[in-house]
């Protein structure tokens, strides 16, 4: 009797703990973040770390003075209340770190999923260790066309990419000429119908190149000059000269932020101002840009998700560009704006999945609904589908904007303006871009 | 043809400024037979000196010089003293990963204290400045660099055939131990090449600020070029660090205009192709 009844007491007891532990393991789910957080990104990384972190800490704290659902959930409420616990890891940009870091966040950490990477190279790499293992990746920022266009059922992109930025520079061009952009008249074809690109030689910059090549002749541009560069390059007036000499009235740069001020710095020298300076977003879009080049980045273009200045139309981005700069020193950007919603997309699929079984986190993402307006993003929504042919896992109600950099008066620093689409323009376009002083 | 003239002239410009940061390098590996892997770092705090001159002391990059260099030479000294002269009692690979971490130390010391965002001086004698002659454009951030170096190699190399100290040095480079038999310090002499190491790569920093943006990693960028340009010429050849930086920077400026993509790939495959047959670099010394 006595055995039978410490046997009984000692089952209990490891009955109690397990429930315990199970219990205390619900309180907390894992998501693996792999971002370039070290090396030639490192002033990226810190910015996109810091937009993931906001979103987390809204997710898991009551905020007040946030119009969004999130900021009173104190935790994800389908899973009770577990707060979300950010695992970050460093990718260095090098795709085959990415899997490693992948694969340790798996079996180690034993993370529910994977936010990341930012590099389309990595991206790339680090969601195939995901298929492989049935693990849920949600990429926020990463634009390559292809990477829903593999077929993985365990990939879900919340970015617009390079495909749907890339209609908008040449609708935009097109718009020019009509006469449709805000302070300037028609535009002369001839002007700006010789286009040059420059993309660093990585997926980002190689894929960006194709879809521009493809789609020029379809709006009636002329590609005159396309280059890859290496981005992690100390020179660039070979590749400056080269542009130059295919005399384009439009330069379209797919660039890093080092290999973007290099450019701009290096045209400086040469003396040669383009009419259109055009950037697809990374390098040309984060405030580094803007603070290294001071007013020699103004009348630059670049493709862009978000600007501060949304703020005028979406009370929300204020509220949430607010907390973000007091906590980087910065405003928000496309790329730390897309992180946020990157991990608030992850708050959503988890809820909605009432569960961290991967099987019910596929079928929560592949149903998802976020209505435009609990984002800061100006997009529709997000809602995952596909577009391309064989394209599945991309949110297909995102969308683009060109922003052109301008200095205020009194201003040291530019800031973005939009300029399309032409009806939310915030401010006159800057056309011819300035010449050299 | 302007188009090439054009060209070759970025070249030669860019192929100066790698030799003078290759100078120090060379210099270091020609007296002590030892790789400093942190020199790419070394390049990189001589730049942050003269930015940090500009920033809070009002002071245009040209005027920052002598700071830069006194930086390098401080940071070479502080190598040797504290660091090299023990790895020298090791093996050959403690001597590597002695070098090796000293780069990732001073890298990620300055990523703690200035963070990882880019810097630039925007406003200076020669920034944003150039000139155009025979259609081909001059940028003046290029070419005062690049007088600069062609100044600092006949300045080091007289030092080094025309001087007492200088000729102990070489000395020592041939024959640490004769050397030594000879009344030669050593130490001392070892010092001085991390010291005159340091300084013309400082020196360096202080020049490339006029152009280039400034992060925590802007050394790796160069150090590489450096490796190839000391490889090139001919470890601890000054004569070949000069001509070696010539020649990659025009090769990868002109190969640079056809297919940017392969500029470092023939860069690299000519290093390759004179480390195979020519181990002793152009001007080197076969041992």
């Amino acid at each position: 009797m006595k055995g039978v009844g410490r046997g009984v007491l000692l089952g209990l007891l490891i009955f109690s703990l397990g429930v315990g532990t199970a219990v205390a393991a619900e309180k907390e789910v894992k998501i693996g973040v792999i971002f370039p957080l070290s090396g030639g990104l490192a002033s990226t990384g810190r910015l996109l770390r810091i937009g993931v972190e906001l979103a987390a800490e809204i997710v898991n704290k009551r905020v007040e003075g946030i119009d969004m659902p999130i900021a009173k959930w104190e935790g994800i409420p389908g899973l009770g209340g577990a707060k979300i616990k950010l695992i970050f890891m460093d990718h260095r940009s090098d795709p085959a770190r990415g899997a490693d870091l992948a694969k340790r966040l798996i079996m180690d950490e034993k993370v529910v999923g994977i936010l990341g990477c930012y590099n389309s190279s990595v991206t790339k790499s680090v969601s195939t260790v995901c298929e492989r293992y049935g693990v849920p990746m949600i990429n926020s920022n990463s634009t390559s066309p292809i990477l829903t266009t593999r077929g993985y059922q365990w990939f879900w992109r919340t970015t617009p990419h390079n495909i749907t930025f890339s209609h908008d520079l040449f609708k935009f061009l097109v718009g020019l000429t009509e006469g449709k952009a805000k302070g300037v008249g028609k535009i002369p074809k001839k002007e700006i119908e010789r286009i040059a690109i420059a993309g660093e030689e990585t997926e980002f910059g190689a894929t960006g190149i194709q879809v521009l090549e493809e789609l020029a002749p379809k709006y009636g541009f002329k590609v005159v000059k396309s280059i890859k560069y290496p981005h992690q390059s100390p020179d660039l007036t070979s590749e400056a000269q080269a542009i130059r000499a295919s005399n384009p009235g439009v330069v379209a740069f797919i660039p890093y932020v080092s290999d973007a001020i290099l450019f701009m710095r290096t045209f400086k020298s040469m003396k040669f101002s383009p009419k259109i300076i055009w950037g697809q977003d990374a390098g040309m879009v984060q405030p580094e840009f803007a603070n290294a080049l001071k007013r020699d980045a103004v009348g630059v273009l670049t493709r862009t998700v978000f600007i501060p200045k949304i703020a005028k139309v979406k009370p929300l981005a204020k509220q949430i560009n607010d907390l973000f700069k007091a906590r980087s020193g910065e405003d928000l950007s496309g790329t730390s704006a897309r992180a946020f919603t990157g991990l608030q997309t992850w708050a959503y699929v988890l809820n909605k999945a009432k569960s961290t079984d991967p099987k019910a986190i596929q079928a929560a993402a592949n149903s998802l609904y976020i209505p435009g307006e609990e984002l800061i993003m100006p997009w529709k929504g997000i809602k995952f589908g596909g577009e391309q042919k064989n394209e599945r896992g991309q949110n297909v109600l995102g969308s683009g904007m060109i922003g052109q950099w301008q200095l205020a008066p009194g201003e040291d620093v530019p800031h973005l303006e939009a300029v399309y689409p032409f009806e939310y323009a915030t401010a006159k376009f800057i056309y011819p871009f300035p010449k050299w002083k | 043809m302007e188009f090439l003239l054009d060209a070759i002239t970025s070249g030669i410009l860019m192929g100066l400024i790698f030799s003078l940061i290759a100078l120090g390098l060379t210099i270091i590996f020609g007296v002590m037979d030892i790789v400093n892997f942190a020199h790419g770092e070394f390049l990189m705090v001589g730049m942050y000196v003269a930015y940090w001159c500009n920033v809070l002391l009002g002071m245009d990059p040209l005027v920052a010089m002598p700071a830069s260099v006194a930086s390098g030479v401080i940071l070479g000294l502080a190598s040797h003293y504290l660091l090299v002269r023990h790895l020298l009692r090791g093996p050959m690979v403690a001597q590597l990963f002695g070098t090796f971490g000293l780069m990732l130390f001073i890298r990620y010391m300055v990523l703690f204290l200035w963070g990882p965002n880019f810097r630039t001086v925007s406003h200076g004698l020669i920034i944003g400045k150039s000139t155009v002659i025979g259609g081909v454009v001059f940028d003046l951030a290029k070419v005062v660099p690049s007088l600069i170096s062609i100044l600092a190699f006949l300045g080091v190399s007289y030092f080094i055939n025309n001087t007492r100290v200088g000729k102990a040095l070489q000395a020592t480079a041939l024959d640490a131990e004769a050397a030594g038999y000879m009344g030669i310090h050593t130490d001392r002499m070892n010092a001085l090449a991390w010291a005159i190491g340091g300084g013309t790569v400082g020196l360096a920093g202080a020049l490339l600020v006029n152009f280039w943006y400034i992060t925590p990693e802007i050394g790796l960028l160069f150090v590489m070029i450096a490796f190839a340009t000391v490889a090139l010429g001919g470890f601890g050849s000054i004569k070949g660090a000069f001509y070696a930086g010539v020649i990659i920077g025009v090769l990868e400026t002109l190969v640079g205009v056809k297919a940017p993509n392969f500029k470092f790939t023939v860069v690299y495959a000519a290093y390759f192709l004179i480390v195979v047959f020519r181990p002793q670099g152009l001007f080197g010394w076969k041992r």
